[in-house]
């Protein structure tokens, strides 16, 4: 190996460290003695280096996007071939009931409201028309592949997903589970506030307070927030739903909320005893709130509920 | 017999917990590794849809066959056997169609797929960004003229870091073809990028 366009040709497997222990000793004892080559070697080592700069990676969102399509796909599977039902394990992952799959919930949320971009995204528009009033394919169907057979003929595989529905009582558990991960679907506050609705019937249950909490004090529209404001309303003497009502009153946008607020926290606080500790936080965010608020409403409200507990309008 | 590190111990439980048919046991296995797969399909396949299909068409096999997977080889050979047959059927099929063009018509007129692709580790530096513009064209007329196998083999060496030996037990081969599938596509690269060598 003493020619160098022979030399040459080993450079890449070289640098990869690809050579046998016999044609490595021969490309170095080479490079000792040719000073051409040990430059072209540099100038392949750049080369190789550029190369990395034109990988792809994978961008975050489509891989988020593989993450969902497949854990929907994978429910389906499970569904059509599980003798238990994988359902109860992807119930047990979303409800914690699962000791190693708590970190899952998050993910576990995301595919049911995967649940319902997959189905959007399969849905055909318009163009199986002529094949559907066939009975060739069903509703929801896509052409993967078409490749011509050897016979003459022509395979067509077709992607289906279908819509299903469930019905149950709205305090079962496989339910509750579709409820509580509809009222956070991001992509559709009329489906929030709908669910939200139907759960508010349920507030006894802790989960579905919790849902409510949260859907009170993140929710972008304030026509859900109001609709969980409403089901937590009988809950409003306890610490966690006060915290949050609490929170509506300094930090929600909506006038109408905050005023809500007050009224509830009013109703709340125990007019016996008003000095209670957290009806003192109450009051002093009462009292906050007179010092920031800009409506005048709101204002006129906040005051007379420091009235009627006979707590000062000022803070001191 | 070599000792099993704690994280194939670890990897060893999940398998055999997926086995079981612990679902969440099977999300981390999927974890584990489905970044580098899907990595892997959009380098060789140079195209997002083409790579989601192989994502998800590998899991599900993995899915029903993990049954089957005896510990005859690591998880991650056989993870890798699945996506590279189906990446190569991908290839091949590609190239029966003479090659889909990734020129796609778009509302603000026509793009490349792949230009649509941020270069991620391209620094700011101007005449590097040139080198590595003029280079990335070149470099793609030279894998696209690459045999589905070279092309494998190079993806698995030079971007997944693999050694011969993983490469061809992954690709059902001796690590002397791997390594001889290795040497012609290096060599087809150096004859495409004679003046950047």
């Amino acid at each position: 190996m003493n020619n160098c366009a022979v030399v040459k040709d080993y450079f890449a497997l070289y640098l990869y460290g690809e050579l046998s222990f016999d044609e490595e000793e021969r490309v170095e004892s080479h490079l000792d003695s040719c000073v051409d080559c040990r430059k072209a070697l540099e100038r392949q080592r750049e080369v190789q280096v550029a190369l990395d700069n034109i990988a792809i990676e994978p961008s975050p969102t489509l891989l988020r996007s593989c993450r969902e399509e497949l854990h929907m796909r994978l429910a389906e599977e499970s569904q059509s071939t599980a003798k238990h039902g994988w359902w109860e394990h992807f119930t047990d992952m979303l409800t914690g009931r699962s000791v190693t799959a708590g970190w899952l919930k998050p993910a576990g949320a995301l595919t049911l409201v995967a649940l319902g971009f997959g189905v959007a995204r399969f849905i055909p528009q318009g163009s199986f028309g002529g094949a559907m009033e066939m009975g060739m394919v069903e509703p929801a169907s896509r052409v993967r592949y078409v490749e011509p057979a050897s016979d003459g003929k022509v395979q067509i595989v077709l992607d289906e997903t279908r819509q299903r529905i469930i019905s149950g009582d709205p305090n079962s558990q496989k339910i509750r589970v579709l409820l509580l991960s509809a009222a956070k679907d991001p992509s559709d506050p009329g489906l929030r506030a709908e669910t939200v609705d139907i759960l508010n019937g349920s507030a006894q249950s802790a989960d579905v307070r919790d849902a409510l909490t949260f859907a009170l004090l993140h929710d972008q529209n304030a026509g859900v927030r109001l609709k969980a404001m409403e089901g937590l309303k009988p809950f409003a003497q306890q610490p966690e739903v006060r915290a949050a009502m609490t929170q509506v009153l300094l930090t929600d946008s909506n006038p109408g909320l905050r005023t809500q607020a007050i009224d509830l926290l009013t109703k709340a606080l125990n007019q016996d005893n008003p000095a209670m500790s957290y009806d003192r936080q109450v009051i002093g965010a009462m009292q906050e709130l007179m010092q920031r608020e800009n409506n005048a409403y709101v204002r006129q409200r906040c005051k007379a509920a420091l009235e009627s507990v006979k707590a000062s309008t000022e803070t001191y | 017999m070599a000792q099993k590190t704690g994280g194939q111990l670890e990897e060893t439980a999940l398998i055999r917990a997926a086995q079981g048919g612990d679902s969440a046991a099977f999300e981390q296995l999927v974890r584990a590794y489905d970044q580098s797969v899907l990595r892997l399909a959009m380098n060789l396949l140079r195209s997002p849809e083409d790579a989601q299909d192989v994502y998800q068409e590998a899991f599900l096999r993995v899915f029903k066959n993990l049954d089957k997977f005896r510990f005859d080889c690591s998880f991650h050979t056989w993870l890798y056997r699945i996506v590279t047959n189906l990446c190569l059927d991908h290839m091949r099929k590609r190239k029966v169609r003479k090659e889909e063009p990734t020129i796609v018509a778009t509302p603000d007129g026509p793009i490349d797929r792949m230009d649509a692709v941020p270069e991620e580790r391209v620094d700011g530096d101007p005449q590097r960004f040139l080198f590595s513009g003029e280079l990335r064209k070149r470099v793609k007329e030279v894998l696209a003229g690459l045999t589905p196998r070279e092309r494998m083999v190079f993806e698995l060496r030079h971007y997944q870091g693999l050694r011969l030996r993983r490469i061809g037990e992954i690709l059902g081969t001796t690590e002397e073809a791997a390594k001889n599938c290795l040497f012609r596509a290096t060599q087809k690269m150096r004859a495409a990028l004679g003046d950047f060598v």
